[in-house]
């Protein structure tokens, strides 16, 4: 399989003020995103993903580890590269004196394949007034224009930081089919930072969960959604269990919630016990909350 | 290049504008009263206030997260201080322009507003001179603190200009009647010396502001 970006053994720390005690670690950073693909980045806030993509697009320095975009890592004079990816960071990605029009006046001057006619449509689509300066725009107008701006030079590669969080479920819906346009070309792929999991389940082939710096888990979401499952056990049934099928486990007051990576196998073998199929919040929950053997 | 340009002078353009309304405005009386100071306040005014605009224009990198988003287009952290040191150098060079229609329009009307005309030139390298020694001291103070203290880092280095302005000023007056005959070689030697001095220190500190935004993170 090739891969659009590949992130290795990534690490990166900050300092503590006080003391010079560490802050925050970006810990062994690893997972990658394959050509023609959505990779769902998912984790609690401060659990490092806009870290990652700073890490990713150089904006931050890392301390260890390579990070390859399109097959090479990107060193602050390769443009070439930059020209092959859209961002879009959350809140205000451009100055609010600007306009509509003036953006792709603007981004006509730093991208060689700027689409001014692709991002005039975009504008149409999503309803967007060119004249009207950015301060007066709505946060879901802001977001519609960052995202047209982001995909008007025609790139290869979206990166998408809490692109969707803030926004009403119909507007995340109208983005979510916007990202699913745009991999519909085989060498297109998405990296979607998102705590809100239920735009994930919708629209990326690929969940990355991280927490505290660390990645926990990179599944295909087929595999979460149909195969992952959660066991609802009593203490008893909890013991019974060989500890290799446990991938994190909550005690909860009545019940204890596991979660397993393979729900029809667990219901052969453990045949009393109650299986539910599971959401991504779930998952995310019991590893993030929950606790592993 | 082109759009880090348009999109520097953009940011500058609506306090540019305002500005130049002021000019305007300061420029049509001091050419309409005969008087020495209120014409060296104008093309100092006009001169310093259009590098001021530049620089309290950059300080909008950090308010949003364009300063960040630009570090993903297609340009190196190298082009982004290019482009705004070039920006800040139009924008003197508009302020000069206003201050020597200014001045030239006074002289039209009224004669030479100066004892000796070389004085102009001395008003025109002090401007000048300023504006780049702000220059020098504000932008790497400026990517190395980041946004949070560009106004108070905008304040010492406006100051600094002065001071440093005053001190070569001082130190010219001093030694150059001593090692050169009285008159106008000494005038013009000091003006040289003061504008080559800011100059100097303007593009001596283009690298090393590069250095500091490379090592910066965003």
């Amino acid at each position: 399989m090739d891969y659009i970006l590949e992130v290795e053994r990534v690490c990166k720390t900050f300092p503590g003020r006080r003391n010079m005690k560490s802050a925050f670690t970006l810990d062994n950073v690893s997972f990658s995103l394959p050509y023609g693909s959505i990779l769902g980045f998912v984790g609690e806030n401060g659990a490092g993903k806009t870290t990652t993509i700073g890490c990713i697009l150089n904006t931050i320095v890392k301390k260890e580890g390579t990070i390859k975009l399109f097959g090479r890592e990107m060193k602050d004079g390769d443009t070439d590269l930059r020209e092959k990816i859209g961002v879009v960071y959350d809140g205000d990605n451009f100055p609010s004196y600007w306009n509509a029009g003036e953006l792709s006046q603007i981004m006509r001057g730093f991208y060689r394949n700027w689409d001014d006619s692709l991002f005039r449509f975009y504008l149409d689509r999503f309803q967007l007034p060119v004249g009207q300066k950015l301060k007066h725009y709505s946060r879901g107008m802001r977001m519609k224009l960052a995202i047209a701006a982001a995909i008007s030079h025609h790139p290869q590669l979206l990166i998408l930081d809490e692109t969707t969080s803030g926004l009403d479920p119909i507007m995340r819906d109208e983005m979510l089919d916007i990202f699913l346009e745009f991999v519909q070309e085989e060498d297109h792929s998405i990296l979607l930072s998102s705590h809100i999991t239920s735009d994930l389940e919708k629209v990326a082939d690929y969940i990355t969960f991280i927490h505290n710096g660390k990645i926990i888990m990179t599944a295909s979401k087929n595999d979460l959604v149909y195969n992952f499952a959660v066991m609802r056990l009593k203490e008893s049934q909890f013991q019974a269990l060989e500890p290799g099928d446990i991938l994190a486990y909550r005690k909860r007051d009545l019940q204890i919630d596991v979660l397993v990576k393979n729900g029809k196998e667990a219901g052969r073998k453990y045949k009393d016990a109650v299986i539910d199929h599971t959401s991504i919040d779930e998952i995310m929950l019991l590893l993030i909350k929950g606790e592993q053997v | 290049m082109t759009g880090l340009m348009k999109n520097n002078l953009s940011a500058v353009f609506a306090g540019a504008k305002i500005f130049s309304i002021f000019m305007l405005l300061f420029g049509a009386f001091s050419v309409a009263v005969i008087s020495q100071s209120l014409l060296i306040g104008f093309a100092m005014t006009g001169i310093i206030g259009f590098c001021v605009c530049a620089i309290t224009a950059s300080n909008e990198e950090f308010s949003s997260k364009w300063g960040k988003y630009k570090l993903t287009l297609p340009v190196t952290r190298a082009d982004i201080v290019k482009s705004l040191y070039a920006n800040f150098v139009i924008w003197l060079l508009t302020g000069t322009v206003f201050a020597g229609i200014g001045v030239s329009l006074s002289w039209l009307f009224h004669g030479c507003p100066f004892d000796y005309p070389v004085d102009i030139l001395s008003m025109f390298a002090l401007g000048i001179s300023i504006s780049l020694f702000m220059g020098a001291v504000y932008f790497p103070c400026f990517y190395c603190s980041g946004g949070e203290k560009s106004t108070v880092f905008f304040i010492i280095s406006l100051l600094s200009a002065f001071g440093i302005v005053l001190v070569i000023v001082s130190i010219t007056n001093d030694l150059l009647p001593e090692l050169l005959s009285p008159g106008i070689t000494v005038t013009l030697t000091g003006n040289a010396i003061l504008f080559s001095g800011s100059l100097l220190a303007f593009l001596l500190s283009l690298p090393l502001t590069i250095r500091l935004f490379k090592r910066k993170e965003c």
